[in-house]
């Protein structure tokens, strides 16, 4: 074997190093969080918690799932996960058919309708009028019925469906099948990695959405979902002036431990992450075989 | 026999009172005949767990539950905003300031045609207090529910704004007399060279501040009080030439932010100040590690006292004292406010989405009740608290330590802490309405280097480490409660708005400043862009409305 | 893709075998015409002093006032400063890591480690912005990790409230969507990499190339089209970039350069509920996307490269 030159021995040891570099930004937040909420509450204060727990305790975990609000918010995340998603997934599926479809008629027009909505929407305050009026505020359906078609995932799809050789559809039409049975028997089975990235799409912006549990579902603590319970825990921000003066007498919130919050974002992260590497192997497919055209 | 016809009698006329005086019957309520409410109140809170003991007392004897929906995350303002956008709103409603914006979308019912129906209500306030919370069109749609004494004063507290500082801080110091901005920075300063870490190595942080939302008042507000006025909030009303003036360009503020300014670049204000949450703030005091900081009572002590019970922190002497500090020494002070303030621009309201408003009155008026105010505030008795043979509530220390417990409080406790309240002495004549005011509570509560600080100071409460000026409330005091309330649709409001944005972003900028001299002018030529005159005149105007409709 | 559609030609009998198509396309339209259309008639709001009183229909028509209101107002100018400097920054600086990031990981011989990287790298993008955001403020905060590392290196000697400057409001966000997105986004990159003929490598090493010039010469000509039609369909999103982060973590002290048009509408549309006046922030917001596409498509086309449509 030829020797290394040094110029290919320096590339070498910086890209690791740069690799190093990466994996521990990438990783030490995450690590941190959990050290943190595998600590005790009133120690946790005094810092320099990194990579292990000084004061070990798993009662964070049962302060943070004694929460009633963030039982219901668990229930209906999952539950807004797995609806939303299942929907989501078979309107995206049929209308990339339908648009991927050579001999459709509207073909053009149909991918040009979602298309702009990509681009244009109403903004927040005529949504947030829509949703009032069609009832939607309010309820559990707020989260399930607005993402039901996402133009990017139709995208996706569409480009991956094109991709399929037009012999599959020109044969089964021979032997006298629909339209229906082309896209349940022989398109689908084929787009198993595509419907995967899609459906993990989907499944990712839901769980991780709060803003419309904030807006639409703000008095329903009924329908409160975990993002939004864990936001509250976080909450951090505030611009607005005002210099009131409102004066309790009793009422004062009881400050959430870091150690707490830290227990709660683990709860919050911790499906995802043990679900995603599972995924990989189809959303690396997907992604790269529908994202881009070759 | 005749025993017995008497006890029937006297039972006839209690309960014939009982029916006049509107007190609660004997009669429980069952769980299908008790009616669920929501409140959202615009102020952060903890919730309370479902199941709440105290609460579901209180469901079965008025027939009333509420569950309580806290601020979290959002401003007041956005909060009441998505409420209303949502069009959907929960029973009753503590808007904070944001009382205005529902009052103009008009979700509000309003109070005229049922609060004479409802004693214990019409009670909280004389007619012409009552009239003061009348809006544009006549009418009343919230009362409020803080500031309100019955009977006898029993304040032992100094319920209002001060700089605070660690009773050990005073006892390490030999108890000096600080009465001047130096002299309170000078304690601090040489306290931290002495003991810069706690005992388990957390770094001391001498003093901090809050500038979160409409809590900056922590940091804004200190000249008003320097300059010897009292809490008028926004501005202050020179009395003798019945003239608003504007605290943020008096001299004194420009003395007070050059000090703070000289303070932090010497590493005594923590460096998070201008940033951290109030969460966050709340966090750092309880810890027992900031030594002193500028606050009202009611904004950490509640929170703060609990976990140093908790954590044997009030033993170590972590408990804050108040001092009222003056920009020259011997000036007098107004910082403690002995008569009750009515702040008129918000309270409790219920809204059109109230199917029953009369059973919501009733609660509302039931939660007065003699009765259920002790269940609110003191808890249930023989658990919570003991009466002795005088009538006399007290509490055993195990008792105290319980009450102070966040577990406790969720589970247990229930005192729909914005829903209307007493202080003052209860309707029994011998008790405090709440524990905090009972006197004997407090010296027994007293953690013992408070007693000792007070001792040396000659103080026998909080008010008296204070010395303000005595004096009856002016009628047109608050003029906060004006402010409050403005809107963006008047010119003033408009730069009431843009003054608190300026004053948001340059006050801690002012601060943290390594050129104090030019960033103050900067500041100032900020804040006068904001147009303050055209604020400053429609106060000017309020004023004198308030002071002529109090000489008629 | 239009230019290979022939057109159809619309018969009864191909209407009969499309029925399947065209009923669920009319189920699709008129799901789009209700939750993205007809938000676009509330449009009219922008136009009237709307109350929620008197509705859309009887509101009374103001013209352009509130659009005269945006742009006499000093915080609006900010704010679309804001809004494109944060968009801008994040795009670039998304862009740049993600393809050195694909780039160096190609270079990683080890295939374990390759993998391992690859899987780890994936993981932020699954968290969602509150967690980030999360923890962006306690690493930043003035006994967070940032601070300690600096405080420790003797870069720094006393640690910053880095929330409290302006200055660096702006990176922090790029980084933010750095940090979260860069693994995500170099799975295209690392596909593209991979679909170059290894015959140019081998020809670029006989001729004497080492590593880097191969990465100059072949690696990043390979990719550029993907590189290129990832920027437009992302040129667009850019005014998208910026409401969490702002929304999460800013505060009253670096306002002036946080706050972006989501911000400004939701303080002036909820908080203030003035809806005529957030409704005409956000469709200046929607004109700003559909120009910035519109450009980044035309740039595209002239230089001879992908591009959208």
């Amino acid at each position: 074997m030829k020797k290394r030159s040094f110029a290919d021995i320096a590339f070498t040891i910086c890209n690791s190093l740069f690799m190093i570099a990466f994996v521990v930004i990438t990783l030490y937040p995450v690590l941190n969080t959990v050290a943190i909420s595998l600590n005790d509450g009133i120690d946790a204060v005094r810092g320099n918690i990194h990579l292990l727990p000084r004061a070990f305790t798993w009662k964070n975990y049962g302060t943070v799932l004694r929460k009633q609000n963030i039982v219901t918010g668990a229930y209906i995340s999952v539950a807004r996960t797995i609806l939303g998603t299942l929907i989501a997934l078979v309107a995206n599926a049929l209308l990339s058919y339908i648009v991927s479809r050579k001999r459709f008629m509207f073909r053009s027009q149909l991918s040009l309708f979602w298309v702009i909505t990509m681009y244009v929407n109403g903004g927040m305050v005529p949504i947030l009028l829509l949703y009032k009026s069609l009832g939607l505020t309010n309820t559990f359906w707020v989260y399930i019925f607005p993402g039901i078609i996402g133009a990017f995932n139709m995208l996706v799809m569409r480009t991956y469906m094109e991709g399929l050789p037009d012999a599959l559809e020109e044969s089964a039409q021979l032997d006298g099948a629909g339209y229906m049975t082309i896209f349940v028997k022989i398109i689908s089975p084929l787009c198993k990695p595509i419907y995967a990235t899609v459906a993990l799409f989907v499944a990712v912006g839901q769980w991780n959405s709060w803003f419309d549990a904030m807006l639409y579902n703000r008095m329903k603590d009924e329908y409160t979902t975990l993002q939004f319970e864990l936001m509250k825990l976080l909450s951090s921000v505030m611009q607005q002036s005002g210099s009131a003066t409102n004066q309790s007498t009793t009422a004062v919130s009881a400050v959430t431990p870091t150690s707490v919050r830290a227990a709660a974002t683990v709860v919050t992260m911790l499906p995802i992450i043990c679900l995603y590497p599972f995924l990989q192997r189809y959303f690396v497919a997907g992604l790269t075989i529908g994202g881009v055209k070759e | 026999m005749k025993f017995r016809k008497y006890f029937v009698t006297l039972m006839a006329a209690a309960m014939a009172t009982g029916m006049l005086t509107g007190a609660v019957s004997a009669e429980e309520y069952s769980d299908d005949q008790i009616k669920d409410y929501t409140m959202f109140i615009a102020m952060p809170g903890s919730e309370k767990n479902d199941g709440n003991e105290v609460k579901e007392i209180i469901a079965h004897k008025i027939g009333g539950r509420v569950k309580e929906i806290w601020l979290t995350g959002q401003t007041d303002a956005e909060a009441v905003g998505t409420i209303i956008a949502s069009g959907e709103y929960p029973e009753f409603i503590n808007g904070g300031d944001a009382m205005a914006a529902l009052y103009d979308a008009d979700v509000l019912v309003a109070w005229d045609d049922y609060i004479d129906n409802y004693p214990n209500l019409k009670e909280m306030y004389t007619d012409k207090e009552w009239d003061m919370f009348r809006q544009e069109d006549g009418h009343i749609y919230w009362a409020n529910v803080f500031g309100n004494t019955y009977g006898m004063s029993k304040a032992t507290t100094h319920n209002d704004e001060a700089f605070w500082i660690q009773a050990k801080v005073l006892e390490w110091a030999g108890y000096p007399q600080i009465e001047t901005l130096d002299e309170y920075f000078d304690v601090l300063e040489k306290y931290y060279e002495a003991n810069p870490t706690l005992e388990d190595g957390t770094k001391v942080i001498p003093y901090t501040m809050l500038c979160e939302d409409w809590r900056y008042f922590c940091i804004e507000n200190a000249p008003e009080f320097l300059a010897g006025y009292p809490n008028d909030g926004s501005v202050i009303v020179d009395k003798e030439n019945m003239q608003i003036v504007d605290y943020n360009t008096i001299p004194i503020a420009e003395t007070y932010f050059r000090k703070l300014n000289e303070e932090y670049s010497k590493g005594i204000i923590d460096i998070e100040f201008g940033t951290q949450t109030y969460d966050e703030y709340i966090a750092k005091l309880s810890t027992g590690a900031v030594l002193g900081m500028c606050d009202q009572w009611w904004d950490f002590a509640y929170t703060v006292n609990d976990v140093f019970k908790q954590q044997g922190l009030d033993i170590a002497g972590c408990n804050y004292v108040p001092l009222g500090l003056v920009a020259e020494k011997g000036q007098e002070n107004r910082w403690h406010t002995y008569g009750d303030t009515l702040n008129n621009s918000s309270g409790v309201a219920i809204t059109t989405s109230c199917d029953d408003v009369e059973a919501a009155f009733q609660f509302l008026n039931d939660l007065l009740d003699q009765e259920i105010h002790d269940l609110r505030f003191w808890g249930v008795e023989g658990v919570d608290y003991l009466v002795d043979e005088n009538g006399l509530y007290y509490r055993t220390p195990e008792m105290r330590m319980q009450v102070a417990d966040n577990e406790y409080k969720a589970s247990h406790m229930c005192d729909y802490s914005y829903m209307p309240q007493w202080g003052g002495t209860s309707k029994d004549g011998i008790n405090a309405m709440t524990p905090t005011e009972q006197t004997s509570e407090f010296f027994e509560g007293l953690a013992e280097p408070l007693v000792k600080c007070f001792e040396a100071y000659g103080a026998g409460n909080y008010p008296d480490m204070i010395h303000s000026v005595v004096e009856e409330n002016a009628p047109w005091f608050p003029m906060y409660s004006f402010s409050n309330a403005m809107t963006t649709e008047t010119e003033g409001g408009v730069a009431w708005t843009k003054m608190g944005e300026v004053k948001h972003e340059w006050l801690p900028k002012v601060v943290m400043s390594d050129d104090f001299d030019t960033t103050w002018a900067e500041y100032m030529e900020a804040y006068n862009a904001t147009n303050p005159e055209a604020f400053l005149a429609e106060m000017q105007e309020e004023l004198e409305r308030r002071a002529a409709a109090a000489a008629e | 893709m239009a230019k290979s559609n022939k057109k159809q030609a619309i018969t009864m009998k191909e209407i009969k075998r499309q029925k399947f198509l065209l009923i669920w396309s009319a189920v699709f339209v008129i799901y789009g015409i209700i939750f993205y259309y007809v938000p676009l008639g509330g449009w009219i709001m922008a136009f009237q002093h709307y109350k929620p009183k008197t509705g859309l229909l009887h509101s009374k028509f103001v013209g352009l006032d509130k659009f005269k209101f945006l742009f006499y107002d000093d915080v609006f100018l900010k704010v679309i400063r804001n809004t494109l400097a944060m968009g801008i920054l994040t795009l670039v600086a998304t862009f740049i890591m993600a393809i050195a990031f694909a780039i160096l990981l190609n270079e990683v011989k080890s295939m374990f480690a390759k993998k391992a990287i690859q899987t780890i790298s994936y993981l932020p993008h699954f968290l969602s912005w509150i967690i980030v955001c999360g923890i962006l403020h306690d690493a930043l905060s003035g006994s967070g990790i940032v601070n300690e590392v600096l405080v420790g290196l003797h870069i720094l000697k006393t640690p910053i409230n880095f929330f409290a400057h302006p200055g660096y409001f702006w990176p922090i966000v790029a980084f933010a969507n750095v940090w979260k997105e860069t693994g995500w986004n170099a799975i295209i990159y690392l596909a593209a990499i991979t679909s170059i003929d290894p015959c140019l490598y081998e020809a670029a090493s006989i001729d004497g190339g080492g590593r880097w010039a191969k990465i100059r010469h072949i690696t990043l000509p390979g990719i550029r089209p993907t590189i290129m039609i990832l920027l437009i369909m992302n040129i667009g999103n850019v005014l998208n970039t910026s409401f969490e982060i702002p929304y999460l973590l800013g505060n009253g002290l670096i306002k002036s350069v946080s706050d972006t048009i989501d911000i400004y509408v939701l303080t002036w549309g909820i908080s203030q509920s003035d809806y005529s006046l957030g409704t005409a922030a956000g469709i200046f917001k929607s004109i700003v996307s559909i120009v910035l596409i519109l450009i980044a498509n035309s740039v595209a086309k002239r230089s001879g490269g992908e591009r959208l449509f």
